[in-house]
């Protein structure tokens, strides 16, 4: 596969991810703020946090701007993680692998793209800012749900994949993290969106019945085995997706991506609670976060930036034939 | 209630009507009947669902262009109207094998044009025609394409007289568009209205991509292999983008931009996630200006460095060959008819447009002095840019191209001002006349092949006589009858 549609793929991939993480951040907010944020000021400090661990400092938010504010994270064109930027975004990289996409796949793309496009997303809005978020949640899910069952799985849904977990562990990771920049410790409020901002209310009841504290949750969202949201699952899920592209097999390294990932995922799968309460959940979620990026970037190098040898062999030629030219 | 039918209150006016035949009531050539009645029944309820599946289904499918000089590229849908044009087999039996006559003769000059130049030597066509063209490549002098052939996809505009008359407009040798337009248009068609489609026995355009991609692969270099073709793409916000990732979507080959080819000791190479792949075709969708830059415009960042020395050295090849534009000329077009009589002994089958040659001094003085009543056209522009239409223009872009004229006379041809045959088409406030040509695409590999029809385009606006996407034109189905 070109370098670039998998570079192209992955980011499409990642965009729509991270749309989804934001429409139901903004959705769950909304709706707790309802009940435990009355007035102005409470408001504030209850958005606070969530809104620097989503746009760091660029967002200095005061009790009235709450509500522009939102209306930005979801329509601004100058913002690039609003949900309308994402979704052009993923678009854009769509765009340029129509090829690679099944028809069903690009329609629904397009489609809330047209939504946005021609005002009909702004009418939704007005009638309940719900409305809209929840059409933007159930849009990736069912783009997810159609990658999964009308394309290959071949290397292209496998960059697909690396797109959705790097952008998704990242994202669960920020959510954690506002529980560490509340100013006390974390209210029943505070520990309820952070699980319903990873949809993981219900499967988090499952395992500790009810039993909300921050230590089980922290647990839940850094290392369940199992939920589809979870850093280690996401983790894991990454490190298959690189092996299955380079055909390495699980357990060894062909490249800086896999070799990260794999001692990652080693280090996720042996370390418990009293190990992050060591190091403080924040250090600890920082160091993921940090990883992450990484990760990331060694994927680039790896698949799409061509690698040294071949670009210097390439610059040689293409100064040779200059030369050729002026002697002509 | 009854419904008034579509037809009533149409009117040929005094122009040819694809439709109608010229007398005092609506008489419908035979080939368009069951298609007449098909819509002259539809109720204004019908017409508008018809119409809005065909638009959300363009916009919705991503088959957009972008329009240039718009805030932010737009991107808009290419209009579509659901009345197809249709031409019985009779018609385009003679019409094919115009195109072909012409395909074999344009290609053989090009061939003449690169090789010693016999046809300037005979005296047929000035030298200074040749080597004053914008697009003449003298890299190419002595180079010998692969198998033979420059000019390996064409896209011909017909238009016709106040007769009926076939003429031919011009030539699009270099990377003509609208392909994709043909193939889906034809899928928008059988939706809207089967029965009929399927009760007028229509020729099928569905192996377009196929024939293409036999074209492409007949010219790899290395044999020894399935040839690796791919389609060379300016990207994104190019205006044509939607119909590049079509078309290699459809022959299953990869579309690549420049930066995804990097030349090695002269060989071409994709950069892939498994290391690099040697490429033999390139289908280039990018005029030769930005193919290269260290030998065409340096600042292209579109293009490949190296691309011209691994074509050059034979380990790559291009569709359309580098240098086709010398044969798309506007200029070098009024001498096809000499070609057509030099290289190939034979009368054309299809007439040009009568054309005025600004360089000629004769010429260009009717041409000055007539400018009202003729059309005059930049030399080497496309896409209907640099035109003017002296029966709607203002004196004062008369004047401006008068200027022009007399600046640059070998950058400019004239014409008589054809009254484009005219086709009914829904407007607003119901069926009326427009004027519509007809580019079918003619492929060059082993064999000529040409789908049956081509893109109708047609010029919405009424009284206007430009088709082009970019300046108001429409599109329609068209559709070519079997044995009628």
């Amino acid at each position: 596969m070109l370098s670039r549609v998998a570079d192209n793929l992955y980011w499409m991939s990642r965009y729509i991810e991270r749309a989804e993480g934001m429409a139901r951040m903004i959705q769950v907010h909304q709706n707790l703020a309802l009940e435990y944020a009355q007035g102005d000021e409470q408001l504030a400090w209850f958005w606070k946090p969530v809104l620097q661990s989503i746009c760091a400092e660029e967002f200095p938010a005061g009790p009235n701007e709450i509500k522009n504010l939102v209306k930005e994270l979801v329509f601004s064109s100058g913002y690039e993680n609003s949900i309308y930027s994402c979704i052009s975004l993923a678009r854009e990289n769509a765009r340029m692998v129509r090829d690679q996409l099944s028809e069903e796949l690009w329609l629904e793309l397009n489609n809330i793209y047209l939504f946005f496009r021609n005002g009909e997303a702004d009418e939704v809005y007005q009638q309940g800012s719900d409305l809209l978020l929840d059409r933007i949640t159930r849009f990736s899910l069912v783009f997810q749900g159609l990658a999964d069952a009308t394309i290959p799985h071949g290397e292209g849904w496998r960059f697909l994949s690396l797109g959705k977990y790097l952008e998704r562990a990242d994202q669960t990771s920020r959510m954690l993290d506002t529980l560490n920049l509340r100013d006390k410790e974390p209210t029943r409020a505070d520990l309820m969106s952070v699980l319903r901002c990873c949809i993981a209310l219900s499967a988090f009841r499952q395992q500790f019945r009810g039993n909300l504290s921050l230590q089980n949750v922290a647990c839940f969202l850094l290392f369940s085995e199992d939920f589809p949201r979870s850093i280690r699952f996401c983790i894991r899920s990454i490190d298959h997706s690189l092996h299955a592209i380079s055909g390495v097999p699980a357990g060894a390294f062909s490249n800086e991506a896999e070799r990260l990932t794999g001692s990652t995922l080693a280090m996720v799968n042996f370390t418990d609670w009293s190990q992050v309460q060591a190091k403080g959940l924040h250090q600890t979620l920082d160091e993921f976060q940090s990883t992450l990026i990484e990760i990331g970037q060694r994927v680039f190098e790896t698949y799409v930036l061509l690698p040294s040898e071949i670009k210097s062999l390439g610059e040689r030629n293409i100064a040779q034939s200059a030369q050729a030219q002026q002697q002509q | 209630m009854s419904n008034p039918c579509q037809f009533d209150g149409y009117k040929t006016d005094h122009f040819f009507d694809e439709m109608f035949a010229q007398g005092e009531s609506l008489n419908p050539r035979t080939h368009y009947e069951k298609i007449y009645q098909r819509i002259d029944r539809l109720t204004e309820k019908e017409i508008l669902e018809r119409r809005q599946q065909a638009d959300s289904s363009f916009l919705e499918h991503g088959i957009t262009f972008t329009v240039y000089g718009d805030e932010g590229g737009t991107e808009r849908i290419f209009p579509f109207d659901l009345i197809p044009r249709v031409i019985p087999e009779s018609e385009w039996k003679i019409i094919e094998s115009g195109l072909r006559q012409r395909m074999l003769a344009l290609n053989l000059f090009l061939n003449d044009i690169y090789h010693g130049r016999k046809i300037i030597k005979d005296g047929v066509i000035p030298e200074e025609i040749v080597n004053s063209s914008k697009n003449y490549r003298p890299e190419m002098v002595d180079f010998e394409p692969p198998q033979g052939v420059y000019a390996h996809i064409c896209g011909t505009d017909l238009i016709r007289d106040e007769d009926g008359k076939y003429l031919v407009l011009e030539d699009n040798a270099r990377c003509p568009s609208g392909a994709s337009y043909l193939l889906e248009n034809r899928e928008i068609m059988k939706r809207a209205f089967p029965q009929t489609f399927g009760g007028m026995s229509v020729r099928p355009v569905e192996a377009y991509p196929d024939l293409l991609l036999r074209t492409l692969e007949y010219l790899s270099p290395r044999k020894s292999q399935k040839p690796v073709c791919v389609l060379l793409t300016p990207g994104v916000y190019n205006s044509a983008y939607f119909e590049h990732t079509f078309l290699a979507r459809q022959m299953g080959i990869e579309i690549v931009e420049g930066k995804d080819l990097i030349a090695i000791d002269s060989c071409i190479y994709m950069r892939t996630t498994r290391g690099l792949v040697q490429v033999d075709v390139i289908y280039r969708r990018l005029d030769d200006d930005y193919l290269d830059p260290l030998v065409f415009r340096q600042e292209s960042m579109l293009g490949v460095s190296g691309l011209m020395d691994a074509y050059l050295k034979g380990n790559v090849a291009l569709a359309n060959a580098v240098g086709t534009g010398v044969a798309d000329d506007k200029v070098t077009y009024a001498y096809v008819p000499e070609m057509i009589k030099y290289y190939l002994d034979q009368d054309p089958i299809l007439d040009n447009v009568p054309t005025y040659l600004c360089w000629r001094d004769a010429d260009r003085s009717h041409v000055l002095a007539n400018l009202q009543s003729l059309v005059v056209k930049a030399a080497n522009e496309s896409g209907g840019y640099g035109m003017l239409i002296g029966s709607h223009s203002t004196a004062k872009e008369r004047e401006e191209f008068a200027r022009l004229i007399e600046k640059h006379p070998r950058e400019y041809i004239a014409q008589p001002i054809v009254s484009l045959s005219r086709h009914p088409t829904f407007c607003e406030g119901g069926i009326s006349g427009r004027h519509v040509d007809l580019r079918p695409f003619i492929l060059h590999g082993e064999d000529i092949e040409i789908v049956p029809g081509g893109l109708t385009r047609v010029a919405l606006r009424e009284g206007s006589l430009v088709v082009n996407s970019s300046q108001g034109g429409g599109s329609k189905d068209t559709w070519v009858l079997k044995d009628f």
